[in-house]
């Protein structure tokens, strides 16, 4: 921010600038402070206030229908990026939302990767068949990238996306858009967060980030004396993550592990699907807007030559939709919603 | 002479003076005058400003003449300043009862708030992620706008989003069933012609979105507000979802809650000044008392006391619950709600806990149960 965007008397900007470090700053400080650090007068101080808070403003306040007609591009459009299966996507009412970060938390074996390799590949269908035309950053934090797994998954897009034209599907070249990153740890990721992924997303190559798995950064590096650290350690992660999706309208994904309920306080979150909760607790519960759980079930399910266990994805909070699960199966394909 | 004293007598005389008040000796009167006043027991210029001048000298001793030169040097002084209205108490009553309040559609919530939510006051609603602090926000900003031949309010809301979680595929949902539950209701001429502006569209175009990213963002537009306000004079709503969201990761404590204390004041008086009613949204934190470790509403203990009614939602189980705890006017009450397509309703069990108690009373036992160490923990801070 500029000082010399103001629309104000240059006379005004100049104390101010003298006196303050920042546009920004006017607005933190009082208008009595104000003019005890300008030596402005109560009219200028106004003046300097009402100048900054224009300046700093993103925008005027805009009719909700606008939105509805698409004719707001900054705004959330009601774009959605596709799961890749319908009956998933109808849980979701579409898919992910492109601007909010979104938890799939899960015990180890649910099918939380495979979902999130799945949305890989997804992505990078154009918007009319519920991808964003563009590709993905996958950062993982614990075990190697599932190389193998992935590119059994692009041999079969044609079984699992029996919506798009095959001449479509044999024309994108998957493996060139997905991007793989390793974080050991908190620092590693801030850095990579800081300085490659926004590259890749303002160059237009990325618009989808994937963090697997979130809770792994926090479990190994504090104790739990260092609680208070932890916390503020979750909320900086968390609010890269938030700007950098509002910033560039992509969905980030975080992959988070599950804890045993056995504390009543807990209760407070909400029912707990079978006894199990996500990791890391309220402050990170606080920062998520869509929260996924994803289980494993007793049973399995057949399938021509494949069998597969039982999954069941659950909506456990969203703002916009409501409490529900789906049953799901993990086949050679990826992920698919199971009707039973 | 002590005849029959009605109530509305009692209120008549107490005047509610809203302004700046000056000492009756710092008037420019002869010193006997002041004196005659002073021992007659008017201490500043409010005393005087509503008396005529027979009951001014009946009451002092002055002639009549000098009774009006008193009321003329009082009226002069303060009938510069902007604002510079008393009321009595009754016109204050008076005023309070025309004021209509926003319904939430859950009409257990309602009665227990007294009609719904006060316009002219601020309320905060607190509660942990997805148990419907949101889901609340979407509803009331759908019902404001209900026409006033239905008993609402007929308003313009603007709605100032931090979180990303303003989504219109839910608004939709919740302004269609509003229109639709309406429209079930349409008895006469008056109200067949007020749906025609209560569609699902009109609701939208009544809804003033702002997103903001960040805490200097939102203070900018906290700045512009009143402006706003004065543009659009039937807003009736200001929505702020969530105030803690962008003031959650501060490095510096005290110049949070400096911050947070002007921004209290100013929801306060864009409240009163422009009669819009003022909610605000408030995440959950966890506070450590030595071994223990309490759910209590985030952005500090100083913030409590900016709201002038305080709604906690929370889960018992599989139940959500709204509880009142901080109300001037009304008692503390819990009720049951739910979430539907439609939005935020009353729970279809007609079980309803019965947990309606004083404000002074505190749970001393120690229960299991989750919304009574809430409500204990929260009637401390």
């Amino acid at each position: 921010m500029n000082w010399n965007q103001l629309e104000l008397n240059p006379r005004i900007a100049a104390t101010a600038r003298r006196a303050l470090k920042s546009v920004r700053e006017v607005l933190c400080v009082s208008g009595p402070d104000l003019q005890r650090l300008t030596g402005l007068s109560r009219s200028d101080v106004q003046q300097l206030l009402a100048a900054a808070a224009a300046a700093c403003r993103r925008h005027p306040p805009v009719p909700a229908l606008l939105l509805h007609g698409g004719q707001c591009r900054r705004f959330e459009s009601g774009l959605r990026l596709s799961v890749g299966c319908p009956i998933l996507d109808r849980l979701l009412r579409g898919g992910l939302p492109v601007g909010g970060v979104t938890e799939l938390a899960g015990e180890s074996g649910a099918g939380k990767t495979q979902l999130a390799l799945q949305l890989c590949l997804s992505v990078q269908y154009p918007q009319q068949h519920g991808g964003l035309d563009s590709g993905a950053v996958y950062i993982c934090t614990e075990d190697s990238f599932p190389i193998r797994r992935l590119q059994q998954l692009i041999r079969e897009q044609s079984s699992l996306r029996l919506d798009v034209p095959p001449s479509l599907i044999n024309r994108l070249q998957f493996s060139d858009h997905v991007y793989i990153e390793h974080a050991a740890d908190l620092d590693s990721l801030q850095v990579c967060l800081s300085q490659r992924v926004p590259l890749l997303l303002a160059r237009g190559l990325v618009r989808l980030l994937v963090v697997d798995s979130v809770a792994a950064l926090f479990r190994s590096e504090f104790l739990t004396d260092d609680w208070l650290e932890r916390n503020k350690q979750l909320l900086t992660l968390s609010s890269t993550l938030h700007h950098l999706s509002q910033e560039f309208t992509t969905p980030v994904l975080c992959i988070n592990q599950v804890t045993d309920v056995f504390n009543s306080l807990d209760d407070s979150l909400g029912p707990p699907s079978s006894g199990l909760s996500p990791a890391l607790g309220l402050a990170w519960a606080n920062q998520v807007m869509v929260r996924l759980m994803m289980q494993r079930l007793q049973g399995t399910i057949t399938r021509g030559n494949q069998s597969s266990s039982l999954r069941r994805l659950e909506v456990v909070f969203a703002p916009h939709l409501a409490r529900d699960g789906q049953d799901a199966a993990v086949w050679r394909e990826g992920v698919r919603g199971v009707d039973r | 002479m002590l005849g029959y004293v009605s109530w509305r007598d009692v209120l008549k005389k107490l005047t509610l003076a809203v302004t700046m008040q000056r000492p009756v000796s710092s008037l420019p009167l002869s010193p006997g005058m002041k004196l005659k006043l002073v021992g007659a027991g008017f201490q500043s210029t409010a005393d005087l400003i509503l008396l005529k001048p027979l009951q001014l000298s009946k009451e002092t001793g002055l002639s009549q003449q000098e009774a009006l030169e008193v009321l003329q040097a009082v009226r002069k002084d303060g009938g510069g300043g902007e604002g510079s209205t008393s009321l009595t108490a009754l016109e204050l009553l008076q005023k309070e009862e025309e004021t209509r309040s926003i319904i939430t559609f859950s009409s257990q919530l309602d009665a227990a708030l007294g009609g719904g939510l006060p316009v002219g006051k601020t309320t905060e609603i607190c509660g942990a992620p997805g148990v419907g602090k949101t889901q609340l926000c979407l509803q009331l900003a759908v019902d404001v706008q209900v026409p006033q031949c239905f008993g609402g309010v007929g308003g313009q809301v603007i709605y100032i989003d931090t979180e990303g979680s303003f989504l219109l595929q839910r608004v939709i949902d919740v302004a269609t069933a509003a229109v639709r539950h309406c429209s079930l209701l349409v008895e006469d001429d008056e109200q067949r012609a007020a749906m025609m502006t209560f569609t699902m569209e009109t609701i939208l175009s009544n809804i003033f979105l702002v997103r903001c990213h960040d805490y200097v963002e939102l203070l900018a537009e906290l700045h512009l507000l009143p402006d706003f306000l004065s543009d659009h004079p039937r807003t009736r709503l200001l929505v702020i979802d969530s105030v803690a969201f962008p003031f959650r990761r501060f490095d510096d404590l005290s110049q949070r809650t400096r911050l947070l204390q002007g921004l209290a004041q100013q929801l306060v008086a864009m409240a009163t000044r422009h009669q819009v009613a003022v909610v605000i949204t408030n995440q959950m934190t966890t506070r450590l008392q030595g071994n223990q470790s309490q759910l209590v509403p985030a952005l500090g203990e100083g913030w409590g006391h900016a709201p002038t009614i305080r709604l906690l939602l929370q889960w018992a189980g599989s139940r959500r619950l709204a509880s009142i705890f901080k109300s001037p006017g009304n008692v503390d009450a819990t009720v049951q709600y739910r979430i539907t397509s439609d939005g935020f309703r009353d729970a279809d069990q007609s079980e309803q806990p019965q947990r309606k108690r004083p404000r002074t009373q505190t749970d001393q036992s120690a229960s299991s149960q989750p919304d009574r160490r809430l409500l204990r923990c929260l009637s401390d801070v």
